[in-house]
């Protein structure tokens, strides 16, 4: 379990991020989703150790990080990079080493996961000759490699084709089934709907929402829609309700509390009748609007 | 989370203790080395220097082993025996051939000589000798007709006086000696001097661009945020610095061997012995130099953000270089003494005077101590900076600047 406690990161008068605090369990994949310098990268690298954290704390497993908990990591910076000019298979290998592998388990593993992105034939070719695409497979082949104990991920998916996209998606399944923890970040919310079973958001350096997916769709599910003949405008005088929109005998309202809810049916039912009353699950998209707004 | 949660956490625990890899730079060193033997540009421009090296020594050891030979137009008896006496004292190893061609007469023997039938006519009047050329009367030919002229009228006017050559020499044999080395081998340590001087320079420009180049490759291309997660980055520049040296010592003992192996061919050993000494020392030198240089690359590398940006940055490393070059080649006197003491510059300085003879052992003991010590100082700064400045992105940093990033 990778805990993310209190974290505050400035830059001169700007602070990036701030005071946020969040988890990443194991066996669960938490999209970690924000406007564009909303503060994503800077606490990727401040986990990562890359950026020096200003005040809070990253825990692993119970215990402050240390540089041997992230060595066995798995890391996608946002900036892509690997060496252009040496042979594909050699830096994974390198990479693979550098993180505590055995040479012969490198080219094992990375062979295979190669074989994965259907790169098995571009093992001897230089980087630099791959298409961008293929590349950024590669680097996620290097993320992968040394079976991290947690995987960071920055953008995973941006420049992916579709393919790529469920080669990737299935592999972070396989690792999360395995009980490690991912969080990775990403502006394609529809992937995140497909993906995540926890959501972190952050807006201007600032924890806006976190937690279970399900959860926080519930806590939006305060919205309904309701037909109730012949017409719906009455709801507007009723407390503790709220009309979004209404037309005619339909409406989309905000309620409150379980209590108000009843009232609405009864009312309804009074009035005429009620021919639906339907809770509205929010996509991810909403809730991100709305809780960053 | 049930079964297989377990099964991978068990296999991962005891696997993340051991991971932490100690000796990160050991893994850093063997790929600087392997990167760099795989470069076709770096084999190609090796062989070509072992074979300018071999081919070098060769060439200039034909030239002055070449013995000339020339014709001398006599017509006399008595210059016929002077011409035979030039080849007397000559050991045949870059002497002289002559022959002689005799003629009726003083204008027959100048004809010849204006026909190029022969180099030169030796011809005798009242008053003396004379060495007839055409255009020019070369001057090794010249010394050596000269010297046998010496001997012949010295044995003739002996012979008069009714004593003899020897007799009348006696005792004045002017003997040389020198309280180091030889006589010899002052033009042997212009030559080494200007080969260490130039082996160095050439290396650490080499290599030292090699260290500044892959530190840049790695942050231009952001490799570097990637291993910063996986190795402390200190043992990043260690691997680097270490890979590239023992390239250059390498590569310098493949040079050094080339010339050796040269000079035992030619069968000049008598030299071989005094240029392993004293390489020895330029060994050791080069070693804690090019430590000091290496350091200084990998600082310049971190600060620049494109390849263009490593024309300026290198300026000042570039710099010392070239000290090291000058004084090795120009310095005398005191100012070598203080060139033997200053670190980089002494890498060269030191070895010079060493060969030079007369400096007692505590002198370069303690040059290297110094240089040690700036070799330590040096690098630890090398790596504050260069911690900080290899993961910034973005322009070209400054040395100032870079000092003052956060980590």
């Amino acid at each position: 379990m990778l805990r993310i406690e209190n974290l505050r990161r400035t830059f001169g008068d700007v602070t990036a991020v701030d005071d946020v605090s969040f988890t990443v369990e194991p066996g669960r994949m938490t999209g970690f989703v924000g406007a564009n310098g909303a503060g994503k990268t800077t606490t990727m690298r401040m986990i990562m150790g890359v950026l020096a954290i200003h005040s809070g704390q990253v825990e692993w497993n119970g215990r402050p990080i240390t540089a041997a908990d992230r060595t066995r990591f798995g890391y996608m910076p946002e900036e892509r990079g690997l060496y252009p000019k040496q042979q594909v298979l050699d830096q994974l290998v390198y990479l693979g080493q550098l993180r505590g592998m055995s040479q012969g388990d490198a080219r094992r593993e990375g062979v295979r996961l190669l074989g994965r992105f259907e790169l098995e034939g571009r093992q001897k070719d230089k980087l630099e000759s791959l298409s961008l695409g293929n590349q950024q497979r590669v680097q996620i082949v290097a993320a992968l490699l040394h079976r991290p104990t947690a995987l960071i991920l920055d953008e995973p998916f941006s420049g992916l084709d579709p393919v790529a996209v469920d080669s990737m998606a299935d592999l972070l399944r396989e690792r999360i089934s395995e009980g490690t923890p991912v969080l990775f970040s990403s502006h394609q919310l529809d992937l995140m709907e497909r993906l995540c079973d926890n959501l972190v958001v952050l807006s201007h350096g600032r924890l806006v929402a976190a937690g279970d997916v399900a959860e926080l769709r519930h806590q939006q599910q305060q919205r309904h829609r309701v037909v109730t003949e012949p017409d719906a405008g009455w709801l507007r005088e009723l407390g503790g309700v709220t009309v979004l929109d209404v037309e005619g005998p339909k409406a989309v309202v905000e309620i409150v509390d379980a209590a108000t809810r009843r009232t609405v049916v009864e009312e309804a039912l009074k009035r005429g009748g009620l021919d639906e009353f339907t809770p509205l699950v929010p996509s991810l998209s909403e809730i991100y609007r709305e809780v960053t707004q | 989370m049930s079964a297989p949660a377990t099964t991978e956490q068990n296999r991962t625990a005891p696997a993340s203790s051991a991971s932490h890899v100690t000796n990160a730079w050991s893994i850093v060193t063997l790929r600087e080395v392997i990167v760099k033997i795989r470069d076709r540009g770096f084999i190609i421009s090796t062989l070509v220097t072992l074979l300018l090296i071999a081919g070098g020594m060769g060439a200039s050891a034909f030239i002055e082993n070449q013995s000339q030979s020339f014709t001398v137009a006599v017509v006399s008896p008595q210059a016929g025996q002077i011409v035979q006496g030039t080849g007397s004292d000559q050991s045949g190893e870059g002497g002289l051939t002559v022959d002689t061609m005799e003629t009726e007469t003083a204008e027959a023997a100048r004809s010849a000589v204006d026909a190029e039938q022969a180099d030169v006519a030796l011809l005798n009047s009242e008053d003396g000798w004379t060495l007839v050329g055409k255009d020019s009367v070369d001057d090794g030919l010249s010394t050596a007709v000269g010297q046998s002229l010496s001997d012949y009228v010295l044995q003739m006017n002996a012979q008069a006086a009714g004593t003899t050559a020897e007799d009348l020499t006696a005792g004045s044999e002017l003997d040389e000696e020198v309280l180091q080395g030889s006589m010899d081998d002052e033009a042997l340590h212009g030559i080494v001097s200007f080969v260490f001087s130039f082996l160095f320079y050439m290396s650490a420009i080499i290599f030292g661009m090699a260290i500044a180049q892959s530190v840049l490759e790695e942050k231009q291309n952001r490799v570097v945020e990637i291993l910063a997660t996986a190795i402390p980055i200190r043992q990043l520049l260690y691997g680097k610095v270490i890979g590239n040296t023992i390239l250059a010592m390498a590569q310098l003992a493949l040079y050094g061997g080339a010339a050796l192996v040269m000079v035992n061919l030619l069968g000049d050993t008598t030299m071989v012995g005094s240029i392993i000494a004293a390489s020895g020392w330029f060994f050791v030198y080069f070693l804690i130099g090019f430590l000091i240089l290496a350091a200084g690359f990998a600082v310049v590398g971190s600060l620049a953000s494109r390849q263009e940006d490593l024309q300026s940055s290198t300026t000042p490393v570039m710099a010392v270089i070239f000290a090291a070059l000058f004084a090795g080649i120009f310095a005398e006197g005191t100012w070598l003494t203080v060139a033997s003491y200053v670190p980089v510059v002494s890498s060269v300085a030191m070895p010079v005077r060493l060969l030079e003879g007369n400096v007692a052992l505590w002198e370069p003991l303690l040059s290297i101590v110094v240089a040690l010590l700036a070799a330590v100082v040096l690098i630890r700064l090398g790596e504050k900076i260069y911690q900080r400045a290899v993961l910034q992105s973005g322009g070209a940093l400054s040395l100032r600047k870079a000092m003052r990033i956060e980590e």
